[in-house]
């Protein structure tokens, strides 16, 4: 790992530049750094990667519940690429726990978090505690949580006090307007689940197509709004009384 | 244990816990933790003058459950990851699955990895 990198002044230089630059800094000063890509339109970081370096190592997080296209699209740019594309398991016997005591649904009932932890979450910290650096397809205009994700920072989630790790989100400023162009015009390949409708692509139960204009959160999770409110604290306000027919009239 | 603990839980205008509280105390049950609970009250958000809603008002908390240790000082502590509470307070050793859902509830980011 580069060692005595201000990860501060880092970001602060790389905030402007283009994410073909921000790449370059990436594998240059972390050569144990790690692509993560999800399937989808992050794509565009695998294709950039490669015409900075070869060797890059590229992981995907296999949860078992991706749709059949996306796993043909995974062994598509693995054929097209030439690389070693890494899928990353859940453990089998937590993912055995969990279906053993809830099924294969619980997260319609109790929100997707759990499940998301065991086939997600779990396997990427995994990953994340044998490299330096990742690089991630974050982008601002995907989620409001997003929106001020910087181009490159320490990542609070996943180092330890024995192992600092930078994650760099070279995309980060580009809108999805821009990362479709860079798919045109270099006849990058692509989930087949986008011309049907998908913008954000995850697992298969947790995923829907959105209309023209929504939020791409709107076509993950979209059960959940109402039902993740119940854990919070706040003073119920009684609703006004209607008034009955007999008043109204 | 030399410290007292309390957990407050939420309950629904059904009388049942939240979803939340409701894993989380399977969760002390199922690791046998539970008899380190001294104290379980309730806060019932269509009554503010609940024990768990003057409580919540009191130290600030916004979600359930959460958990208050007090000391032998009578000094208190604000737990509202369980998480913490199980690893700092109960000594425990936390699995894979409940580390990691800690980090998915408290980045939000990671939900489109």
């Amino acid at each position: 790992m580069s060692t005595n990198l201000n990860i501060e002044q880092l970001a602060t230089h790389q905030e402007q530049n283009d994410p073909v630059e921000i790449l370059r800094v990436a594998l240059e000063h972390f050569p144990n750094s790690v692509i993560s890509f999800s399937g989808a339109e992050d794509i565009v970081l695998v294709d950039m990667a490669l015409r900075i370096r070869k060797d890059i190592q590229v992981f995907s997080l296999d949860t078992g519940r991706l749709h059949p296209e996306t796993y043909r699209f995974l062994e598509e740019v693995r054929n097209h690429y030439g690389i070693q594309l890494e899928l990353l398991s859940p453990d089998s016997r937590e993912l055995e726990q969990l279906v053993r005591t809830k099924g294969l649904f619980s997260f319609y009932q109790d929100g997707h978090k759990e499940c998301c932890a065991i086939r997600k979450v779990a396997p990427l910290r995994r990953k994340l505690a044998t490299v330096d650096a990742w690089i991630t397809g974050l982008r601002h205009d995907q989620t409001p949580v997003r929106a001020s994700v910087p181009v490159v920072q320490e990542d609070t989630a996943f180092s330890t006090p024995e192992h600092t790790l930078v994650k760099f989100n070279p995309l980060a400023n580009w809108s999805s307007a821009q990362v479709w162009e860079y798919i045109r015009d270099n006849n990058v390949p692509f989930n087949e689940l986008h011309r049907s409708g998908y913008i954000s692509i995850g697992c298969e139960p947790c995923t829907r197509t959105t209309l023209p204009n929504q939020h791409e959160r709107a076509g993950r999770w979209w059960w959940e709004e109402e039902a993740m409110k119940d854990c919070g604290l706040h003073v119920a306000t009684p609703e006004p009384s209607r008034p009955k027919p007999a008043e109204v009239a | 244990m030399t410290t007292h603990i309390i957990m407050v839980k939420k309950i629904l205008a059904d009388g049942a816990p939240c979803r939340k509280c409701r894993e989380v105390y399977e969760r002390l049950q199922r690791d046998g933790l539970l008899q380190h609970i001294d104290h379980i009250v309730t806060a019932d958000p269509r009554n503010p003058d609940s024990e768990g809603m003057r409580l919540a008002a009191r130290h600030q908390v916004s979600r359930a459950p959460f958990f208050i240790v007090r000391d032998k000082g009578g000094n208190e502590r604000i737990y509202d990851s369980f998480l913490r509470l199980k690893r700092e307070v109960l000594q425990a050793r936390a699995s894979t699955t409940e580390v990691a859902l800690d980090l998915a509830e408290r980045f939000p980011e990671l939900d489109y990895i």
